[in-house]
């Protein structure tokens, strides 16, 4: 996954935070047990806890569309009703738009570490305007689809078409809700600071954006 | 809910009842409350398998209540699946991961709260509402009735989902100081495992549910019966089940039986180490064994479709992998009896109900090793052995290891302790009952089936079906009464049953039991615990004691006067 150097101010954050999880922090030797206070104040715990979070719901998510996907190959092989569906133009420009965000975002962040907030929120605010021509241009998909007559329900090579690209764009709005929120929210008052939150959501989008390559060529070569 | 005894606690709970209760994202509340709807789950699914089994015996009788689940044909086959979706989801899922790994995990390790707590709150409520579709489900007509169902399902999978990310965040960021892997006690290393074993599983589930409700909402044909028959070859064809869904399902079910499993041997080999007074036999072992149940039980869905079809030399590596669970199993068993081996037993209800899972898991997981053989089960091993098979190991023994759980966690819970004489009661006769009920099971499949082979003699095995079929009935009427006894004692020990003096009545060495019982609002106070040491420091010699807590540091162990 590309970008997921932490800016200096997350190490910071990471290093105010306990010495126990991970396995890194050192057990305590000697019977001097009076700095325990300092490694564990009563406060939020680890901000760490949310990129472990996001990696493991992408692992699952990646299940998710595994199964679908495994299913599609599993159908295509052995059913003899299977008629491929001719994938409309308009994905290929949907796939630039959907990698042309990942690329801004990646920019984005890193005016964020230089401590440019304005060059953030523009190129942030592109990168959210892309995510929902994504979504756009999913929907005009469907439409050419329909007007040619494939529904869901025409053929199952239709339905797996619909189905990955639908399961796939509201896993994508979540990440476009994200991208709002990072946006949006004021972190004056938050546990986590806003660069932390714009690096975990890049991780979310950059999956996003990986699945929608894959799913594109699954459909595209397995047609 | 419980009325906390506020007299010991530093900080009483704030805010009304609905705050505090209902909507509490405090991990002890929301384990408490998983553990009652697990409670009211398995008194349903029990009556369900009641009324099944009375009618079985006896079709004609009438039981007062009970029959009325089964009044027309359709609501009676319906029972079997609504019993199985309130014990695999409900009781089997929630009580020994969902109820005490919310409950204790963050206790274990020494933090103050789950990774998320909203994210609790969230997946209880919506396996509250998962459980009343379920129900719905079964008052529905049929044709709605399962469209309600699977909705249900997804529910309850989103919420599970939701926990196993929750679970595996705590245990891995939120240690405590000096809370290395080494020193996890067994209960987090199978919770965690667990976790990330149902995170993997449960989204395989949720998508093929997903095509289940597009082929009833949307009319497409991912699993339809005609499809599939159409695109097979004359001689698979006799099988109608769609082959898909049977691969997507048993990919979820085989490894479910673990997610049900998992946590249990961590309770089994906790307690038997505490009341041992013994460390863990090769802790380490036992740890690479959870690890590998997690890993095996993942990849054995085909060892249930050798029937269907599947390419020849696929039933091979099934049966193979899944005979090949057998060794973390026996590694686990092997390190259950080296801990009780020569050990000065403490033998109270506790230890009796995880020997008790220790005696069902061996004899229910014998016949499992028999059913992974592919020659065996392509010839289709009747029902009868399998029901028995799965409800001793699967079932049975983890409703074991969850009361073993109950009764040595329930002065943590409650500040009291369950009555000893009428648990020990309580284990004898569930202990003779579910044997009493599912080794005939084994002997019914196996007869049926040999009923099946050329020059069998009918009439003389037809003499002994239905007397089996009734002593099976019978069998269940006792385990019934006695799960009575647990109940009274239960509820009459919150009420008024014996208060725990010390806050370790156990003499337990993890760190829930550093703090008073039940915990204190905010568990460990401002600064938390510091670890020092392994989970089962037993038979220490030259001690004042003869175990040594986590949290009790190097230069402060009280010495033998």
């Amino acid at each position: 996954m590309p970008g997921t150097i932490a800016p200096p101010d997350i190490e910071i954050i990471i290093e105010d935070s306990r010495g126990g999880g991970g396995g890194g922090g050192r057990p305590p030797d000697g019977g001097d047990d009076g700095d325990r206070g300092k490694y564990r104040p009563n406060g939020p715990p680890s901000p760490r806890r949310f990129s472990t979070a996001i990696t493991i719901a992408m692992v699952s998510i990646l299940m998710f569309f595994m199964a679908l996907a495994s299913a599609f190959l599993v159908l295509h092989h052995s059913s003899h009703v299977w008629v491929a569906v001719h994938l409309p133009m308009i994905l290929w420009a949907n796939t630039a738009v959907l990698i042309g965000s990942s690329f801004l975002l990646e920019r984005a962040r890193a005016r964020l570490s230089l401590g440019d907030e304005r060059g953030f929120r523009k190129l942030w605010l592109v990168t959210t305007a892309m995510g929902f021509l994504f979504v756009a241009g999913q929907l005009v998909a469907w439409r050419q689809l329909a007007a040619q007559g494939v529904y869901i329900a025409s053929n199952q090579a239709s339905s797996f078409f619909y189905i990955f690209t639908g399961a796939h764009g509201v896993h994508l709005l979540g990440g476009v809700a994200a991208l709002l929120f990072v946006l949006l929210r004021n972190f004056e008052k938050s546990q986590v600071s806003r660069s932390l939150a714009a690096e975990i959501t890049s991780y979310y989008w950059h999956f996003m954006d990986g699945l929608w390559i894959f799913l594109f060529a699954l459909l595209y070569l397995g047609k | 809910m419980v009325t906390y005894d506020d007299a010991g606690q530093p900080k009483t709970p704030q805010g009304n009842f609905v705050s505090r209760y209902l909507f509490s994202t405090d991990h002890k509340t929301i384990g408490l409350q998983y553990l009652w709807l697990a409670l009211i789950s398995v008194f349903l699914g029990m009556a369900m398998s009641l009324i099944m089994r009375i009618h079985l015996a006896w079709p004609a009788a009438q039981v007062p209540f009970l029959s009325a689940l089964g009044d027309t044909p359709e609501r009676y086959g319906l029972l079997p699946l609504l019993h199985g979706s309130l014990m695999v989801f409900f009781v089997l899922t929630a009580a020994p991961q969902l109820g005490f790994g919310n409950y204790l995990l963050p206790l274990q390790i020494g933090a103050r709260e789950m990774a998320f707590p909203v994210l609790s709150l969230f997946s209880f409520w919506a396996s509250v509402v998962s459980l009343f579709g379920i129900i719905a489900a079964f008052w529905a007509a049929p044709q709605n009735g399962i469209d309600i169902w699977i909705v249900s399902i997804c529910i309850f999978l989103v919420a599970a989902l939701a926990s196993a990310i929750n679970f595996s965040v705590t245990a891995i960021d939120l240690r405590a100081k000096g809370m290395t892997l080494q020193r996890l006690p067994l209960t987090v290393w199978a919770w965690l495992v667990n976790a990330i074993l149902g995170m993997l599983i449960f989204s395989i589930l949720l998508a093929s549910c997903a095509g289940l409700l597009s082929d009833r909402f949307f009319g497409t044909h991912f699993f339809s019966a005609a499809a599939f028959l159409a695109s097979q070859s004359a001689n698979v064809a006799a099988d109608p089940l769609p082959a898909l869904w049977q691969r997507l399902f048993w990919f979820f079910a085989q490894a479910e039986v673990y997610i049900a499993m998992l946590p249990c041997f961590g309770f089994v080999s906790h307690l038997i180490a505490t009341f041992s007074r013994k460390p863990v036999w090769k802790e380490r072992l036992v740890v690479l064994a959870l690890c590998a149940v997690g890993l095996v039980g993942f990849c054995v869905w085909g060892q249930h479709m050798f029937s269907s079809g599947l390419n020849p030399y696929s039933p091979l590596v099934f049966s193979v992998l899944a005979a090949s669970l057998g060794v973390p199993a026996v590694i686990l068993l092997v390190s259950w009896f080296a801990t009780l081996w020569k050990a000065r037993l403490q033998l109270n209800t506790s230890l009796l109900f995880a020997l008790g899972f220790v005696s069902l898991f061996l004899s229910g997981g014998l016949s499992g090793i028999f059913l992974a053989r592919r020659d065996l089960n392509a010839r289709a091993v009747s029902e009868d052995l399998v029901t028995g098979h799965f409800h001793l190991v699967m079932g049975v023994a983890a409703t074991f290891a969850v009361l073993a759980a109950l009764f040595f966690w329930f002065p943590k819970l409650f500040g009291r302790r369950l009555n000893e004489s009428l648990g020990k009661t309580h284990f004898w006769l569930t202990f003779a009952g579910v044997y009493c009920v599912f080794m005939p099971m084994h002997w019914l499949g196996l007869v049926s089936q040999s009923a099946k082979n050329a020059g069998a003699d009918l009439s003389s095995i037809a003499t002994w079906v239905a007397p089996a079929r009734s002593f099976i009935t019978v069998g269940i009427l006792l385990t019934v009464f006695a799960q009575g006894i647990f109940l009274f004692n239960f509820l009459w020990t919150l009420l008024r049953g014996e208060r725990v003096k010390e806050d370790n009545p156990w003499r337990a060495t993890t760190l829930e039991w550093s703090v008073a019982s039940p915990p204190p609002t905010d568990d460990f106070g401002d600064g938390g615990p510091s670890v020092y040491r392994g989970a089962y420091e037993f038979g220490v010699r030259g001690g004042a004691e003869d175990f040594i807590p986590q949290h009790v540091a190097p230069g402060r162990v009280a010495k033998a006067n």
